[in-house]
């Protein structure tokens, strides 16, 4: 017997294991309405049971986490440090905001008062920014959903959707950077510029890694190579977007509404 | 066929109310911001949707929830959170060294 045959007779015999867990089956019933069977195929399954592409994805994901950690705490302890020393008067610091302060002195006064970065924030801005963020996670599980199901035509416009939405939030994030720099706040010019820079910038970067491969596999999907055969490079895909949500769900909350 | 190969994935109902969930506390999280509290009556509030938001991406539009229920196992969550913690812990070290000047 083959390595592939005895691969596929261990699958059969996981399938045929009965439901024991009579509370587990049950719960499933109840929700029987938000759930239902499908068939993904093409997964390649380790001897752990579970696809080696997904895994890979996962790990990949978990070392993500570690890098944004990394920036996430940077930027924390770098606005902590920023407006201390801008409050206390230290004369580098105050001299890298005065544009800013030329520029917004009721903001800058309202930073001093506040002792937070928080004014320098629109956030409404950002709250519809996050919005469509977020709008792009539900398209990018409908396009997998779709494809799931065949149906190829839902599957580009979900794509195209999702693309689409991760296009307007880059440019969202373009037009909040070409604000701040008219305003004096820099890369190189606080070490608030830097860090804010820096973790935002970062995140950007991601998203447009997204919207580029999410164009691939459009590209894909229009020239008949991507078929339901294929769906868990859909289902890859849109693991990497929601890690991209998540990320911005954390930094919307701890840069832009913590003060 | 495997369990994995042929196990239950949610609705399009599903993901919508999943979209409903989130908008809603994305919505609460910018109005609890400009209710004008301060310190942690204001902080946690937000910590704690932010989380919610969190688990629900990760559990529903990341299948991480169904995926653990079909596999028999939670694999992917168990490799997720092992990243998850390690970065709590990098967080922590970054305080811990600016904090204690280490």
């Amino acid at each position: 017997m083959s390595e592939d045959q005895t691969v596929k007779g261990e699958e059969m015999e996981t399938s045929e294991v009965p439901v024991t867990d009579t509370q587990e089956t049950a719960t499933v019933i109840e929700h029987a309405d938000l759930v239902d069977d499908h068939d993904d195929h093409g997964d390649h399954h380790s001897s752990l049971g579970v696809s080696n592409m997904k895994l890979a994805m996962w790990l990949f994901l978990g070392s993500e986490c570690l890098l944004f950690a990394a920036l996430i705490s940077t930027y924390l302890l770098s606005k902590a440090n920023f407006i201390t020393e801008l409050v206390a008067g230290n004369p580098t610091v105050v001299a890298s905001m005065q544009k800013f302060k030329d520029f917004a002195p009721e903001k800058y006064a309202e930073m001093l008062e506040k002792q937070s970065v928080e004014p320098i924030f629109d956030i409404p801005f950002t709250s519809a920014s996050s919005f469509i963020l977020l709008m792009s996670s539900l398209t990018m599980v409908l396009s997998h959903k779709a494809i799931s199901n065949g149906d190829y035509r839902n599957t580009r416009v979900w794509l195209a959707a999702t693309a689409f939405l991760g296009s307007i939030f880059l440019a969202g994030q373009v037009y909040e950077f070409s604000i701040f720099f008219s305003e004096g706040i820099t890369f190189n010019g606080s070490l608030f510029g830097s860090a804010f820079y820096t973790l935002t910038g970062f995140h950007g970067i991601h998203v447009t890694g997204g919207v580029i491969m999410l164009l691939a596999l459009l590209i894909l999907s229009l020239r008949g190579k991507l078929q339901r055969d294929r769906a868990e490079t859909v289902e890859l895909v849109g693991l990497y977007w929601h890690f991209v949500d998540i990320v911005w769900v954390l930094i919307f909350t701890i840069v832009y509404l913590i003060p | 066929m495997s369990s994995s190969e042929h196990h239950a994935h949610p609705t399009e109902k599903f993901y919508w109310i999943i979209f409903a969930l989130l908008a809603v506390i994305t919505a609460l999280e910018v109005a609890w911001s400009y209710i004008g509290l301060e310190g942690p009556s204001l902080v946690i509030p937000l910590v704690v949707m932010m989380v919610v938001k969190f688990l629900l991406v990760g559990g529903a539009f990341m299948h991480l929830y169904h995926d653990g229920k079909a596999l028999g196992g939670k694999t992917f969550t168990w490799v997720f959170a092992a990243g998850l913690v390690l970065a709590m812990v990098v967080f922590l070290i970054v305080f811990a060294a600016f904090e204690f000047n280490i």
